[in-house]
Formats: structure tokens, sequence, C-alpha cells
């Protein structure tokens, strides 16, 4: 299904609510890692309504700044 | 005087009067965020929330606010909740030097009463919630994560135990946000170098003296677990992880179990951090987990961290002062006292006689050049010995009565600075700025002489009558 | 008698305690218009044993600061 955050056909349902309940799902984007909760503020999870700013939509995630290098490989 | 495990510090508050039952069914979000904000907002007496009825996680046990108050800090240090907050330093700051405690080895921890191993599914056994609205995910903030340096495996005293934020991506996957200049950030360099996967132990709620210590900065080759027993009066009880060789608290309530997968980066974040902003989106590790294990019965403990004063505050706010005050008198024995409660040190406020006039200006510069100061302390006021620096209102009339603008306020800039600090820009980059509000001393002087109003002498005594007629008053 | 302030010879008592106790008495200076009642603590009422900084001995006095200087007369 569409990522609410890039948009991208990359979520999944990953998880349900384990008392059994039904009152949840998890669905997990594996392309930018965002996830969010079915039961979560319509705002936040919708994407026509989520701040521009914190979406992620023709993003080239490469591009995310890598804040621990990777080390040379020891010879 | 002190507690076991963490389990025990949560019969120990509720004693106290510092922690409430939350029975009432609530969302994970909006509400678990709502009832962090609240408790934290209650201020220094705020209590510990225990929550159990959770939206889809009926009967599944969440802590928040644990170290959220000093009442809460101050019954973990042993001490009177009311006690103050300079007392509280100064005692610290003495037990920091009974350095190092002991460790005791225990064999069937009951962090591994139970053992999951397949099917892990962390959105299903944890009552996890996103903290902040556009956080990227459900995050652990409150855990304590265990890892090794692989090139000395046998150094006790190089494990390290830190406070890393964790990202749950998918099921059994993590996103690990470290910097390269953490402790942490070193035992990844050393495995990726060898392209090896790093072993991990993610362990939530420890031992309070525990999470205080997993973020605090200390010296690479100090343990974290030593630290804690110091600070305690009691062995730490460490037992070994099933999955690798890590040496995880033995009385915890939950340990994840997994590696760090060596030279792949993922997207992580945002995240809201200490300086009250979200973090940008970052390509950062990624944990892959193999194992959980945990006691009967677990709490998670987890921290909601938001705008200043959160709880994030209070768990690193004095281990913060101590260093310092420690640093700056190894050369400076005018020091009496260092307040670098605000936001981990980014303004420092020091408690110094001046021996001789703009001493204090140098203290500074002391304090700008400590191993925390050099990217951290940014706004620097000095006072003087006899200004308590944990009263603001104490600091306001010293920066009221005794800053000469001319001579008192000096900026050095640029310095380094915070790459996750809002103003510094760009990112690392910062300065700082000294502001001297303490009395002039010779042969500096303030021109004509100004004699301090004195102290009440009596004032104790007719306090605390005060006190007993207001109470029987009833109202 | 003594100021104890400026150690004049131009105090004198102005009042006695008014519920008829005898607590005390107020002593007023007239040239530095210092006061003090006898019940106060010793430290602060004694010449010998006050603070030397808040002593209005000699030339101390006058040179005390105008803050409101008086201004010309104006002209008719």
């Amino acid at each position: 299904m569409q990522c609410a955050r890039c948009l991208a056909d990359t979520a999944s349902v990953v998880a349900h609510a384990p008392d059994g309940s039904g009152a949840w799902e998890m669905i997990y984007c594996a392309r930018c890692n965002f996830s969010w909760r079915t039961s979560d503020e319509d705002q936040y999870i919708n994407p026509a309504r989520r701040e521009q700013i914190f979406q992620y939509e023709g993003l080239d995630l490469e591009t995310l700044p890598t804040v621990m290098p990777i080390a040379p490989l020891r010879k | 005087m002190s507690t076991r495990d963490f389990r025990e510090f949560i019969g120990k508050l509720e004693q106290e009067g510092q922690l409430v039952r939350f029975h009432e069914e609530i969302l994970p979000e909006p509400d678990v965020r709502g009832v962090g904000r609240g408790a934290v907002d209650l201020g220094p007496t705020g209590p510990a929330v225990l929550m159990d009825n959770i939206k889809g996680y009926k009967g599944k046990q969440l802590a928040l606010n644990v170290h959220g108050s000093w009442a809460n800090y101050a019954i973990m240090m042993g001490m009177p909740k009311n006690t103050s907050l300079k007392e509280m330093f100064y005692e610290l700051a003495r037990r920091w030097d009974r350095y190092p405690g002991e460790v005791k080895r225990v064999n069937n921890p009951v962090c591994q009463q139970n053992v999951i191993r397949k099917n892990i599914n962390l959105y299903e056994i944890f009552p996890l919630f996103r903290v902040n609205p556009y956080d990227g995910g459900c995050y652990f903030a409150k855990a304590s994560v265990v890892t090794n340096d692989l090139d000395e495996p046998d150094e006790f005293d190089k494990t390290n135990v830190g406070m890393y934020r964790l990202q749950v991506q998918g099921p059994d996957t993590i996103g690990l946000g470290a910097l390269p200049f953490h402790d942490l950030g070193m035992h990844v360099r050393h495995a990726e170098a060898a392209n090896r996967p790093l072993p991990i132990a993610i362990c939530l709620g420890v031992h309070p003296m525990l999470s205080v210590m997993a973020c605090t900065p200390i010296a690479y080759g100090k343990s974290e677990y030593k630290y804690a027993a110091a600070l305690d009066g009691a062995p730490m009880e460490i037992a070994k992880a099933l999955t690798s060789d890590l040496d995880i608290p033995a009385g915890c309530e939950y340990v994840i179990e997994g590696k760090v997968l060596p030279r792949q980066r993922f997207p992580e974040a945002p995240f809201g951090e200490f300086p009250g902003t979200y973090s940008g989106g970052r390509n950062q590790l990624r944990i892959q987990v193999e194992a959980v294990t945990h006691r009967n019965d677990p709490i998670l403990e987890n921290m909601y961290t938001g705008r200043s004063w959160s709880e994030l505050d209070t768990i690193i706010g004095l281990s913060t002062c101590v260093p310092l005050y420690q640093q700056l008198r190894e050369t400076m024995p005018e020091v009496t006292a260092v307040n670098a409660l605000y936001q981990h040190g980014l303004t420092v406020i020091v408690a110094v006689d001046n021996k001789f006039g703009h001493y204090a200006k140098t203290v500074a510069m002391r304090l700008a050049s400590t191993p925390h100061g050099v990217s951290y302390c940014k706004n620097i006021i000095l006072v003087d010995g006899s200004v308590d620096p944990f009263d603001l209102v104490q600091v306001m009339w010293a920066l009221s009565t005794r800053v000469r603008p001319a001579k008192d306020v000096i900026v050095i800039a640029p310095t380094p600075g915070h790459p996750t600090e809002p103003s510094s820009d760009p990112k690392g980059i910062s300065g700082k700025v000294i502001i001297d509000a303490t009395t002039p001393a010779y042969p500096d002087t303030t021109g004509p002489q100004y004699r301090l109003v004195d102290k009440v002498e009596n004032t104790e005594i007719f306090r605390k009558r005060i006190v007993e007629l207001q109470q029987a008053t009833g109202r | 008698m003594i100021c104890v302030r400026c150690l004049r010879d131009s105090a004198n008592v102005v009042a006695h305690a008014p519920d008829g106790s005898g607590a005390w008495e107020v002593i007023y200076c007239g040239q530095c218009n210092f006061s003090w009642r006898t019940s106060e603590e010793e430290q602060y009422i004694n010449s010998s044993t006050r603070d030397k900084m808040f002593q209005l001995e000699g030339a101390a006095l006058e040179k005390l600061e105008v803050l409101v200087p008086v201004p010309p007369l104006r002209k008719r």
C-alpha cells in the first residue's frame, strides 16, 4: 500500500493489536522506514494532511545525511 | 538506601507517594504522549505513571516519568523527596569520587525468565507509542544500550552502556541513532572496519542509577556499571546475554538482543530531541533483532521527550553538572557550584569567588574547553560563590545588579557547536557568550562601594512558626 | 546624648513604649537624623560595635551626596 510519508507503494501491515481487540494495525514502509498505527490521529497519518516539511515525496533517500560515516575496511 | 533493580525502585516510588497507577483505557496515540507530557508538567514533585490499559495492548504495563521529577530523583539517591537541588548536587559530587563501585555476576538472571527467539514482532510485544507527532515511528527513548569494543572484548571497562534513540522499523529491525563522537560510535567504527556485525543488547527498565549513567558523558575507559554501583552504594548485578558475550543488567525488565548490520545505512528519524526540536531525517545504523527476553509481568519503561522541561532534562541534569564541577575545581578551587541543567549544559551558571579582577571570566574559558564544554557550553553565566546557581531568582538578581555591559559581556565566535542544537549555524558551529555577574575584585572596581543587605539570622524559627499557624487555619 | 552614628552630642529620647510597659525608648539625633530603639540588637546601636562603613563621623556628614541639586533662583 501507499506510504503516508514517501508515497511509494512500499508499505504493508506488519502488526495487529496483540490483545486480540482488533483496535488497530501497524503499517510499515520498507523503503523510508516510516510506520504508523491506524488509530493515530488523521492529521499525522493522512498524506493529504501531513505537514509538507515532514514528507519524503520525491526525496532521494540517499541524500539524507549519513551521520555515522562508514570507516574504510581494515586490511 | 539503594534498591536492587527497576522493579524494586517502582515499589519504592509507590511507597513514597511518587507513583500512580493509571487503569483508564487510553489510546497509544495521542493519549500516552499526553500522559507523559502531563506528568512531567507537574514539575519537581510529579509522580511516575504506570499504565496497563492501553487500547490494543491491554494488560501490558508501561511506565513513564520514572525520572521525571526531582522528588523521584531524590528517592533514587536515597534522600528525602523534598531535598534541594543544591544538596543533591553536592551529594552526587561526593559519591562521584567513590568510583569504581563493584559489579556482581549473576546466573539465571530474572531478565531471562522468558525468551522469544521466533516470530519476533516488536509492535506486538511492547506497548510502544509515537513519542512526538512527527517522529518517524515508535521509539524506545529510555533504553540502555550495551556494546563492546570488538578489538578489546575482554576489557570490561570498555563495555559501553549508553542511552541512544531507537526507531522501530518493521517487526524485527530497529534504527539506531548514533553519533561518531559517542563511545558507541567508536565500537561501530571498529566493527565496521573489520566488516563484522556488532552484537548489541538493548536493555529496558534498568536500575535507575544505570539509566542516569547511560546518559552521562564519562571518559571512554570508565565503566557505567561501576559508576552506577558507586553512586548507588551497592554492587550492580550483571549477567551474560544469550546470543552474545555482552554483560547486561541482571534485573532489568526486557532485553532486546541483536546485531548492528555492518557498512549499511538506512533512513531514520525524525525524532523530537533534547533541544525541543525535531532532528531531521538521517541515514543511520540498523539493528537486526535476534532475541527478546523479559521478566515475568514485565514493565516497559519509556520516556516522553519534548520541549523542556521534560524527563530527559531531569535525568541528565545533575550528572551533567558534576563532571564540569570536578574538572573546573582541579585547577580552580574557588568554584563553589555548577548549574548545567539547561539543555544538557548549553547554558551554564557557575558560582565562583573572584580571587582577583575578572578571574571569573577565565573560569568561563576553562569551562568552555572541558570535553563537554567544547561543543555544549554556549551561554556561560558567572555568579558569586555565595549565590546559589540553582536558584534562578538569585541568578536573575546577580544579572540585574552585577553586569556592566561594557566590561562583562564577551562573545567568542566561531567555536564548535552541537549539530542538533537549532541555533548552531552551520550545523556544528556556534560560539560562546560569557556573562560575568560576579562582584568585581581588586584591581577591578565598581565605582561606589555597596554593602549587601545581610541574611536575616532568626528567620528559620519564624518561618516554621508561620507555617504551623497557616496549617492550623486548615485552609 | 551622643548619637551612636555621627558621635555628635545631639541625640535625645523622643518616644516611650506607648502601651506603658516601659519596654523601650526611641532616641533621635537632630544632626544626622538617625534614630534607634533601646531594645534593638547591641551590635547595631552601640557605636563601638557598629560597622564602620555605616558611621557618619566628622566630615562624612557634610559630604553626603545631594541627589536633587538646589536650582538657581528665577529672576522676576
